[in-house]
């Protein structure tokens, strides 16, 4: 079990290592999503406060929008450096469980799109006037992001090889998203209309949220259970 | 060391290596050559334990591949013409990943002792991708042999390297055969393969078509065998 989690560790170490020299991961997405938020605030009027409200009721719809386009810049970049010079297969040959790679290759995703959400709770909040730094909402994004990236590592192993792997990835990974992100985003805009409205109740988010866990957990069976299957192949 | 008895590899209905027999001793040098396409990459990312064979008995230090390739994996060391070193991170950080990986003990250490045998120790903190391609084929053997495999495989490592470089790879190369190791190297340079090897073997049409020792041949007399092998003699 050591063994497994020095080498999740060093992977780990390594993404970081390279994402704190280069900043070219996080700092794609985060230019994504800022260019995203004005594009939205102009098409939406409320840069001139015409419709404020039809922001308000977007906003956490947009707000994980952002975050499964981000996150996809995010996988695409991340994945591919493993694959720059072939060093995919320096991993491969070693000796490690290949499962170790793909666990590893989770968190470091993660970390960086939690930052991504860090920032766009702090924009959202601005911008849309909304609370989204109340912890139930917090929890929500934290438990969806896990997923979209368990499952998105997963995806994206298969199609980073392709060289159409720009369009096939969104068109894969965001169908089979869409039993975590309905009850995620119905979690996020309910507990922040409740909460807005003083009426906020974890009951009411429950369910959502237990679905959210639940596609978590199947998932992150699923990739531990194919990833070596589709490093293989 | 390495054993190959009728090694078949098949992409779809595609053969791409229909039989190959080949045995290779503990602390041998053998270079394999061919034309483009014989199969050359295929067979060594077999015994590297990157593919699997479609049919046939494949063993490394007794283990035998697929089944047992975590074991495998430890002993053996790959050069190729890719680097697989990340550009992003420096010398000393691409060996102390893999030193991680390998779990190996007193790693500053053997980082250090690989980086100055190879000659880069000064330029330890520069990043990979400021490497000229000689220094990085010389990073690239110290990524190979930190973890002192027993079986060293090389894929076209002269690809790309001037005459300096290419004087220092052999000079490298007969250090690593002066240790011991099991070396089994894939060329089209039949100079270097012959002058540096044991034995040459000449792998067309999806079989080893010749083996030779290196005292059995006149060095002159090897263009003339290797035409003979793939023009039909």
């Amino acid at each position: 079990m050591n063994e497994f989690w020095a080498a999740v560790w060093a992977v780990v170490w390594k993404d970081l290592q390279i994402e704190g020299r280069t900043r070219q991961t996080v700092s794609v997405m985060v230019m994504f999503s800022l260019a995203t938020i004005i594009m939205f605030n102009f098409a939406l009027g409320m840069a001139v406060n015409v419709n404020l409200s039809a922001g308000r009721d977007v906003a956490p719809a947009l707000f994980w929008a952002i975050v499964l386009l981000a996150a996809i810049l995010g996988l695409n970049r991340s994945l591919a450096l493993d694959r720059e010079n072939q060093v995919f297969d320096a991993l491969l040959i070693a000796p490690i469980p290949r499962t170790a790679l793909y666990v590893g290759k989770v968190i470091s995703v993660t970390l960086f799109t939690l930052l991504l959400d860090a920032i766009l709770v702090v924009l959202f909040t601005v911008f849309f006037n909304q609370p989204f730094y109340l912890p139930v909402v917090l929890l929500v994004v934290v438990l969806g992001t896990v997923g979209y990236v368990i499952v998105g590592v997963l995806i994206t192993s298969m199609t980073i090889q392709s060289r159409t792997r720009e369009v096939l990835l969104p068109v894969l990974l965001l169908p089979v998203s869409l039993p975590l992100v309905l009850p995620a985003a119905m979690a996020t805009a309910t507990y922040i209309a409740s909460a807005m409205s003083g009426e906020a109740s974890w009951a009411l988010v429950q369910a959502p949220v237990l679905l959210v866990i639940a596609y978590d957990l199947l998932m992150l069976g699923v990739g531990l259970f194919a990833y070596q299957f589709v490093v293989e192949s | 060391m390495i054993r190959l008895n009728a090694v078949v590899k098949q992409y779809g209905l595609n053969p791409v290596l229909r039989g190959v027999d080949l045995a290779v001793e503990q602390g041998e040098f053998v270079t394999l050559v061919g034309p483009n396409g014989a199969g050359k990459s295929t067979l060594l990312s077999i015994i590297a334990t990157l593919l699997r064979p479609s049919s046939g008995e494949v063993t490394v230090g007794g283990w035998r591949l697929p089944e047992q390739a975590a074991r495998v994996r430890r002993h053996i060391g790959l050069v190729s013409h890719h680097s697989l070193l990340y550009r992003d991170l420096t010398a000393a950080e691409n060996l102390a990943f893999f030193a991680r990986l390998y779990r190996l003990d007193d790693a500053d250490d053997r980082v250090a002792g690989a980086l100055r045998q190879v000659g880069l120790l000064a330029r330890q903190r520069d990043p990979v991708g400021t490497f000229s391609r000689g220094m990085i084929q010389r990073l690239t053997i110290a990524r190979a042999t930190l973890h002192e495999p027993d079986v060293l495989l090389l894929d076209e490592p002269y690809t790309g390297l001037d005459q300096e470089a290419t004087a220092l790879l052999d000079d490298l190369l007969r250090a690593e055969t002066a240790r011991g190791r099991t070396i089994l190297m894939i060329t089209h340079d039949l100079a270097h393969g012959l002058g540096l090897a044991d034995r040459l073997a000449i792998l067309y049409g999806g079989r080893i078509a010749r083996e030779t020792k290196r005292d059995d041949i006149n060095p002159a007399a090897v263009y003339d065998l290797y035409t003979d092998v793939t023009m039909g003699e």
